[in-house]
């Protein structure tokens, strides 16, 4: 062989060359096949650091649906422009060459002018000094000078032809222009259809602008059921089970509260990534998806969308300025129909960028709070709509005759404190005293031996002072009074007489009355909330997981006797011309209720604006279905304030069972009529 | 080996070598495409301004000077040599005055629409003059007078050179001299202190350079020089500066050591990130993403676009071609009919070998990085022409060798 041959020639002088070159190409192999074979993750590793940009793409939300599939969150297109930096740079060359040679001029004037002064020649060392060379500092002002004239003109060429006002700041471009120069700059956002129009047909030939489509959150109802959705705030991390490292990413959400809080994960989907290939001096050459972003999974809610949206109107129609809430709920399985709360706010609020004055007004006005779910997380005293547990336990107790005629003065004397009374006075009977809610009826009942255990194991029952579960961390529990506290020797007779007309001890949330009283509607039991029926993956609608309904939570273990006696009083409460509820009847449907009207004390006295007003009611009452509860702060009283809300709330429902009667099921506002 | 056939002049080409060196001109020729032919660079230029036409034009005026060089007996060419070695040094004194300032260096003439590099065609006189001299009978050599005349030969165009200043250039001189010193027969004693003087001298001027104070430095050489041997030798740019200096006279330093490493590290990048096939012609990303220094990627890191886009496969490609030319080169100067012939095959196989060594090297961190062509892969005139002539030499030796 040709090289061996060489090795082993009997010229020594030659030999030793051929070995010396041998040894030196042998060196260069072996130092080859170490950078480019052993050593060559780690120079594969260096050069993807300076030349990709990784990405994180948002993935796109899943939607909230109510039971029949009706979006209540949703995604629409997003029309962005963005300027792409790349696509200006031989702009930036061009016009940077232009300031060079005027800078070079300039600073040869200057030069001269120097010389002329001197009288003689510059030496190359003064030469050099910065005011007549051209630094390096120098040459990147001129540039930045550059880009910025190049970028900030493209800009208001865009400005002007769409007619919009664009702001784009010198400081942030340069940042922007610094730190993420591989991504395209976003100039405009939430384009209107008419500009977007404009955009597309006058940009066809225009560099370095674009415009991108983009998945944005969308309410389509604005407000309606926003304490069960929660809010989103701005969020571009990595969910737990995807890629977290990342160079940039692009805007994304986070569900901060309500369902889309609780089922963030599931919403969220998991979040895509793309490189970006970057040249030397940074600009993006090209992009390669690495993991597409997979949708987050649909939540379809058992909420429906028409009764919510009459429970909000009619909430808000109670009177001025209304602070309240509305439990709307199926009385056969625990479904929550509805659930609103006022005063209220706009989800979609979140999803753009405010002032911090506006963050201010929605999130930390004390008198307001529209941020507090008032159905779940507010603490109300229940008032006269507790007597339908005094009046059970009583029954119950085989202490109460409902028939027996009962004696009231208009008032009470507990002690020495005297107990007035709306209802007046009279005879009353068990029927009469739950309609006409009289506090001497009950506050006699809750004394007599026996009741008060009664009451708390019922209430117990009903599983009063503790959370439903429905949406965790946003609820409170209430409180009922134990039996050891109410055995106890601080327990006074006061303490019963406050607790058998709802006041004092116990305080409850609207869902745990809508409970309660779907229990007494139902004959006895006591139902998990529901609120979300099943999760499907997007564009599909093979569930993925399932929430079955009609979850037993307890019963109530009283005779059905009872439960007749007490909801035939309530049917009386709506139905009979002088029960507090009438203003709740319609005609078709026979409506069973109870009004109440919780004394609150605040600031040591007892205040009319501070009262709350109550209303809970079931229908029909032969065949209970619906549970409708209301509550509203201030009010006038549960007949006047709340009973006319449930009276429009069940005419709606009334509406909504004939239009389901007409067209069974309609499946309505699926993704693609829902979107243009 | 396959018996000779008996003839006073064998006029046959060593084909083997032939072979070789076409493969890498058209291996040339694709890369200084693939190099230049990036981003805007595409569209500025007609094709015939192009580089990679420009070097077909130099291989086919560089095959016809090679093919005219093989038309004369090495005799009669070696009888010009001196004076073709004086005209070289009379062109590397004039570069000084009326070359061309490029990067700070003047190593080019303009000539009729052309840059040339008269240093590449001095490395070619210098070794027909040094083969001529050198050729004497071996007795002579023995005589110190004809050694240091010798070594005179060596250094006049050596510091030529290093005046431009062109390091590399000037560098390549060296082995190749001794390499014919020693093959001629010179002494070995000789030899051994010549090498022991250039150790030291060598040292010295490292440690000078490198360690010693400022104000205590003697060796005077462009700071450019001083800041690719810093690199090479992994000082910082800080504490060669000595001393006291603010913090961020110090940021500054480090950035501009981190600047000047640049082109070595991205050559070593591409080179590394190659693998072990490499990422395709034309898809070497630090090549095609302008990672690579643009000034150089087309001649003096030519090796680093073909290593990312061929892989390890395309360097032992490129290695195994210069080992045929050069090994064919040794096997034309065991077979030369005389001592010229031996000493001429011997002074160009040791230039190209010191060429590639140190290119090659540069780009692994074998080497500093010195400014050397890759002989006739490199985009470039001057070297592709000059390394066709020695080339065109080394056949005219084989085809007037002894015939056995």
């Amino acid at each position: 062989m040709l090289i061996f041959d060489q090795l082993k020639k009997d010229d020594p002088q030659l030999r030793l060359l051929a070995v010396t070159v041998f040894g030196g190409m042998a060196l260069l192999l072996a130092g080859l096949w170490w950078v480019q074979v052993v050593s060559s993750h780690y120079y594969q590793e260096k050069l993807e650091v300076q030349s990709i940009r990784t990405v994180r793409m948002p993935a796109i939300r899943g939607q909230i649906l109510d039971r029949d599939g009706r979006p209540i969150a949703e995604n629409r297109p997003c029309y962005n422009i963005d300027l792409y930096l790349e696509d200006l740079s031989r702009s930036n060359q061009a016009v940077y060459a232009y300031l060079l040679t005027a800078e070079k001029k300039q600073l040869a004037r200057r030069m001269a002018t120097e010389e002329t002064r001197l009288g003689r020649k510059l030496t190359t060392q003064e030469k050099k000094q910065s005011q007549f060379a051209l630094t390096l500092p120098l040459k990147e002002q001129l540039q930045q000078v550059a880009r910025w004239w190049v970028s900030s003109n493209a800009v208001a060429d865009l400005s002007a032809r769409l007619q919009v006002n664009i702001p784009l700041d010198e400081k942030e471009f340069e940042k922007r222009y610094d730190k993420a120069r591989a991504l395209p700059l976003p100039i405009l956002a939430n384009l209107d259809p008419s500009q977007v129009a404009r955009f597309e047909e006058q940009s066809i030939h225009t560099p370095g602008l674009e415009m991108d489509v983009q998945s944005l959150r969308y309410y389509p109802n604005g407000p309606a059921a926003a304490h069960l959705l929660g809010f989103l705030s701005h969020d571009s991390k990595s969910s737990d089970n995807e890629e977290s490292d990342y160079n940039y990413r692009l805007e994304d959400f986070v569900g901060k509260t309500g369902l889309e809080g609780l089922y963030d994960k599931e919403l969220r989907g998991i979040g895509g990534g793309k490189s970006v290939v970057v040249n030397n001096l940074g600009y993006r050459q090209g992009e390669t998806i690495v993991s597409p972003a997979e949708p987050g999974t649909n939540v379809v809610l058992t909420i429906d969308l028409d009764i919510q949206k009459a429970a909000e109107t009619a909430l808000q129609q109670a009177q001025a300025n209304v602070h309240g809430a509305v439990v709307v709920m199926d009385a056969q399985n625990g479904d929550v129909l509805a659930m609103a709360s006022a005063p209220t706010y706009d989800p979609n609020f979140f999803l753009q960028h405010h002032t911090a004055e506006e963050w201010d007004g929605l999130l930390n006005d004390t008198n307001t709070r529209a941020l507090v779910n008032r159905a779940m997380q507010e603490n109300y005293a229940p008032g006269s709509i507790f007597k339908i547990v005094v009046g059970l336990a009583a029954l119950e107790q085989g202490v109460l005759d409902p028939r027996a005629s009962f004696h009231s003065d208009g008032y009470i004397m507990v002690g020495r404190r005297r107990i007035n009374d709306t209802a007046g006075e009279g005879e009353f009977d068990f029927s009469r005293a739950l309609a006409k809610s009289s506090n001497p009826y009950f506050i006699t009942q809750g004394l007599k031996p026996g009741v008060l255990a009664r009451i708390v194991a019922l209430g117990q029952r009903f599983h009063l002072g503790e959370r439903t579960g429905l949406i965790p961390h946003q609820e409170t529990k209430g409180n009922l009074p134990t039996l050891d506290e109410v055995r106890s020797s601080a327990w006074h007779d006061g303490d019963t007489a406050n607790l058998s007309i709802g006041q004092g001890a116990i305080v409850v949330t609207p869902l745990q009355m809508a409970v309660m009283t779907a229990a007494v509607a139902n004959g006895g039991t006591v139902f998990q909330p529901r609120l979300v029926s099943k999760t499907e993956p997007y564009g599909s609608e093979e569930p993925i997981q399932i929430f079955p309904a009609g979850q037993v939570r307890d019963t109530l273990g009283v005779s059905q006797r009872s439960l007749n006696i007490v909801r035939e009083a309530m049917l009386a409460d709506v139905e009979s011309a002088e029960g507090t509820g009438h203003d709740a009847a319609i005609p078709g449907w026979h409506i069973a209720g109870k009004t109440g009207t919780a004394e609150v004390e605040k600031n040591g006295h007892k205040e009319k604006s501070a009262d709350n007003t109550w209303f809970a009611s079931f229908a029909p009452f032969e065949h209970p279905r619906y549970v409708v509860v209301i509550t509203v702060e201030g009010g006038a009283s549960g007949g006047k304030t709340c009973a006319p809300v449930a009276h429009k709330i069940y005419l709606a429902i009334q509406q909504r069972e004939q239009e389901r009667s007409r067209a069974p099921a309609p499946k309505l506002g699926t993704l693609a009529e829902a979107q243009p | 080996m396959t018996p000779q056939i008996h003839r006073e002049r064998e006029m046959r080409v060593d084909l083997l070598q032939v072979a070789a060196l076409l493969l890498l001109m058209v291996l040339s020729v694709a890369f200084v495409y693939s190099a230049t032919m990036t981003g805007d660079s595409v569209v500025i230029a007609t094709w015939y301004h192009q580089r990679w036409f420009r070097q077909i034009v130099f291989f086919v005026l560089g095959i016809g000077a090679a093919s005219a060089v093989c038309m004369v007996d090495y005799h009669v060419l070696s009888r010009w040599a001196f004076v073709a070695y004086w005209a070289s040094i009379l062109s590397l004194i004039g570069v000084l005055f009326v070359g061309s300032l490029i990067y700070g260096a003047r190593r080019w003439v303009q000539f009729a629409g052309f840059q040339i590099q008269p240093s590449e065609f001095a490395k070619l006189a210098f070794i027909l003059a040094m083969a001529h001299f050198l050729s004497r009978p071996v007795d002579e050599l023995r005589q110190p007078r004809i050694f240091w005349q010798a070594i005179g030969f060596m250094a006049l165009p050596f510091l030529l050179i290093m005046k431009e200043p062109d390091l590399g250039s000037a560098l390549v001189l060296l082995p190749t001299g001794l390499a014919m010193l020693f093959v001629a027969g010179t002494p070995r004693e000789y030899l051994v202190q010549l090498l022991t003087l250039g150790a030291v001298l060598a040292v010295l001027f490292l440690v000078d350079v490198l360690f010693a104070p400022q104000s205590l430095r003697i060796v005077k050489i462009q700071e450019y020089q001083m800041r690719r041997l810093l690199v090479y030798f992994g000082r910082d740019y800080a504490s060669n500066k000595g001393g006291n200096i603010s913090e961020a006279e110090r940021a500054n330093l480090r950035e501009e050591e981190f600047n000047d490493s640049h082109n070595v590290r991205q050559a070593m990048i591409a080179v590394g990130s190659g693998g072990l096939t490499g990422e395709g012609w034309r898809h070497g990303q630090q090549n095609e993403l302008g990672f690579l220094p643009v000034a150089g990627k087309h001649n003096d890191f030519i090796f680093a676009v073909i290593a990312e886009e061929l892989g390890f496969v395309g360097s032992v490609t490129v290695l195994a071609l210069y080992s045929v030319v050069l090994f064919t080169g040794i096997r034309i100067a065991g077979q030369a009919r005389d001592r010229l012939g031996k000493l001429l095959a011997v002074g160009v196989v040791t230039l190209l070998f010191s060429h590639v060594f140190i290119n090659i090297g540069m780009n692994i961190r074998l080497m500093p990085v010195t400014g050397v062509p890759l002989p006739l892969l490199s985009y470039g005139g001057s070297s592709v022409l000059g390394s066709l002539i020695a080339m065109g030499m080394l056949q005219n030796i084989h085809m007037y060798r002894k015939v056995y």
